[in-house]
């Protein structure tokens, strides 16, 4: 049996209610210093007005279900609990597609809701997981995969039905090579059933270098959004993990070693910078917050096919609530996405 | 010239133009692999492979490509007479059919992987450009069959006619090269300041040395800041400041540049965030000494401000009476508390480190905190 126990720490990267605080703080911080200056503008700061509005995009909630009837789903998350409609247009998905009553109790339950009907449920993800990161160990049938230092190791196990499927998208299931599948969440491990994007060629000690960046760094830069899951996030929060923090931060999040690569070259952002991420699929747009560090998405060189080829690789890791405002699918794992940075 | 002449010309110079792609090719697939030490790594139609035969499958791609080259020079002349050139020939357009093919397969399955062609340069994911550069050169190699031996032109007319086929053609594969941009890129290249990594602790020492920190280090009542981050071009720094009784913060934003960064800095209310007037400093600055916002009980030193100046009555933009005992410039900030002068600040030791942010903003923000799906 392959041992999780690995070592992981947290950092000052990670979200959490001091991340919240510090991110505003700057947000608020940054726009006196531009705004008490006459001399030539820095980036504008205070978007608290663009957050996302309520009733515009499609809100999430996530907990245990405590009891379901044909009609009616009961969320809980700690003292609290959320009864949610279901409706014949409702659709879930528990490692498949299947019928929202199927959903059991004490399953955790992503559920999205309808925009324009408060309590009516209209996605219903149960006990869904995803493991994005490095494959460290390989045994008989499991994997044992590390998703960056601030993140416990995680175990993979492939069931033979989802086998052959996964090894089309991932044909290299070695120590070194990155995976990145969505599956269904057991006590400490995640069953894996569908590839969430197809495997770069390389192993991450083989990382092609970064294709060079002349002139001024773009405003706006399309590619792949994917979701994580929350470890140490509140849940329903609406953030984004940035592939590209400040290394100058002293938090290193490298996920093998001490090897810090990335394929992608993107601006240097810190935590609480705002991006606007605009889902280039559906149209919905929004701004985030950026709450940690995307390490293991700036290792992907993979491309988005949900609506087209997305011109380059993972510039953004959202949080499943932001994910699911956005637009996004959970079981599809990703969209096709632009980020502007410096609105 | 007839057009027969003209296109016989034209097919002759497709030969030695053949022979240096191949050639130049396999040069920079050699390079690539010295550099990154490893066939593994997957680039090109390589990617392709199950991971046991990449290895295998790159050695023989670079031997094709070196063998045809070679044997293209080899053969172009009067030892190609007959078969053995067109063998090679016809070699040469089945590596460059079968090379397109694997393009196009490639950039099916495999849409984010560059061509690999001239490698480290062709990472640029395969584009119609780069399927029909390789059509092209399997065209430019089905259009040698047949040649007779290549003469060396006369000089004059002939040899000019040559050189502007090779400058047409090689304007063709210019236009149809993606790894062209990457090379002239490579030779200028300078990174944005967006992208460029540039230490904290150059930028604290930078504004350590501007006017800016000068004009404000009054009123700065620590050695280290309590935040610091960066956001794009611009490095921020905020650090605790009291200007009569009221806590305030000092926000730096320093332009990430290596000399003479252009240095904003803002005065803000550190429980309502609100940014105000900088205080007029005093006639003739001089060390300040301020009290430690983390230090116990106030020393007495720090009463050296004026008589008054516990009762919180006495304007702190008056000329400070400084005591003797503080203003010793050897007296350094101890765990129980004390005081700095601020002109030490300016000067950090050799071994200064990137500090570690103290604590957390001692109130909360007025700002809304982060969004949450509920608030939707």
């Amino acid at each position: 049996m392959l041992d999780v126990h690995g070592d992981f720490r947290c950092c000052d990267r990670c979200t959490g209610n001091a991340t919240a605080v510090r991110a505003s703080r700057r947000r608020m911080l940054k726009a006196a210093v531009f705004t008490a200056h006459d001399g030539p503008p820095g980036p504008e700061a205070d978007r608290a007005a663009d957050f996302p509005a309520p009733g515009k995009l499609p809100r999430a909630i996530t907990g245990t279900v405590r009891d379901v009837s044909p009609h009616v789903l009961v969320i809980g998350n700690g003292a609290s609990e959320t009864r949610v409609a279901l409706t014949s247009d409702a659709t879930a998905w528990r490692g498949a597609p299947l019928e929202p009553s199927g959903v059991q109790p004490g399953d955790q339950a992503v559920v999205r809701l309808h925009p324009s009907q408060r309590s009516v449920a209209d996605r219903i993800w149960a006990n869904i997981g995803r493991v994005t990161g490095v494959i460290i160990e390989r045994d008989a049938d499991s994997l044992l995969v590390d998703e960056g230092k601030t993140k416990p190791r995680q175990l993979v196990t492939i069931p033979g039905g989802a086998s052959g499927r996964i090894q089309v998208r991932f044909p290299n299931l070695e120590p070194g090579y990155l995976i990145d599948v969505i599956g269904v969440r057991r006590s400490d491990e995640l069953e894996a059933r569908i590839p969430a994007t197809s495997q770069p060629a390389y192993p991450v000690d083989q990382m092609p270098t970064p294709a060079m960046v002349t002139g001024r760094v773009p405003a706006a830069i399309s590619g792949s959004v994917t979701w994580h899951e929350p470890v140490d996030e509140p849940p329903g929060l609406l953030g984004v993990s940035y592939p590209a923090l400040d290394p100058g931060s002293g938090c290193a999040e490298d996920p093998v070693g001490s090897v810090a690569p990335q394929f992608v070259r993107m601006p240097y952002l810190a935590v609480g910078s705002v991006l606007q991420v605009s889902n280039d699929c559906t149209g919905s747009t929004c701004m985030l917050s950026v709450t940690g560090c995307a390490a293991i998405a700036r290792l992907f060189n993979d491309r988005c096919v949900t609506c087209g080829t997305s011109p380059r690789g993972r510039v953004a890791d959202l949080t499943q609530a932001s994910f699911i405002a956005l637009g996004g699918e959970l079981d599809r794992g990703c969209f096709n996405a632009t980020i502007t940075i410096g609105r | 010239m007839t057009l027969g002449h003209a296109v016989l010309e034209i097919r002759e110079a497709q030969v030695p133009l053949l022979a240096a792609m191949l050639l130049g090719g396999c040069a920079a697939k050699l390079t690539r692999i010295l550099r990154v030490g490893s066939l593994d790594a997957g680039l090109g139609p390589t990617a392709l492979f199950p991971l046991r035969l990449r290895r295998p499958v790159a050695v023989a791609t670079c031997a094709v490509e070196f063998a045809c080259g070679v044997a293209l020079v080899v053969t172009a002349g009067g030892l190609g007479r007959g078969g053995a050139a067109t063998a090679v020939r016809l070699a040469t357009s089945l590596l460059f059919l079968v090379a397109t093919c694997a393009l196009i397969e490639l950039r099916t399955s495999h849409p984010e992987t560059g061509c690999g062609c001239f490698g480290e340069f062709s990472r640029t994911p395969v584009s119609g450009r780069t399927l029909a550069r390789s059509a092209f050169f399997a065209a430019a190699a089905l259009a040698t069959i047949g040649l007779p031996p290549l003469r060396a032109p006369h000089p004059g007319a002939d040899a000019a006619r040559l050189l502007g086929i090779f400058a047409i053609e090689l304007a063709v594969i210019a236009v149809l090269s993606p790894e062209l941009g990457e090379a002239l890129t490579r030779l200028g290249y300078s990174e944005p300041c967006e992208l460029r990594r540039l230490p904290a602790v150059r930028t604290l020492a930078a504004l350590r040395r501007s006017s800016q920190w000068r004009k404000r280090a009054w009123l700065i009542t620590a050695e280290v800041p309590v935040d610091m981050w960066r956001e794009l071009c611009w490095r921020y720094v905020v650090f605790p400041a009291r200007v009569g009784d009221r806590a305030t913060e000092i926000i730096f934003a320093v332009y990430l540049r290596p000399h003479r960064p252009v240095i904003h800095s803002a005065l803000v209310d550190s429980a309502s965030g609100e940014v105000l007037p900088w205080p007029v400093a005093p006639a003739k600055r001089r060390r300040v000494f301020a009290q430690l916002p983390w230090a116990g009980p106030e020393p007495a030193g720090a009463r050296g401000l004026g008589a008054d100046a516990g009762s919180g009555s006495v304007s702190p933009f008056a000329s400070p009476s400084v005591s003797g005992a503080a203003h010793r410039p050897d007296r350094r900030p101890g765990a129980g508390g004390g005081l700095i002068p601020a002109g030490m600040l300016s000067a950090p030791s050799g071994d200064y480190r990137i500090p570690k942010v103290k604590a957390e903003p001692s109130a909360p923000s007025p700002l809304d905190d982060l969004p949450f799906s509920s608030d939707l």
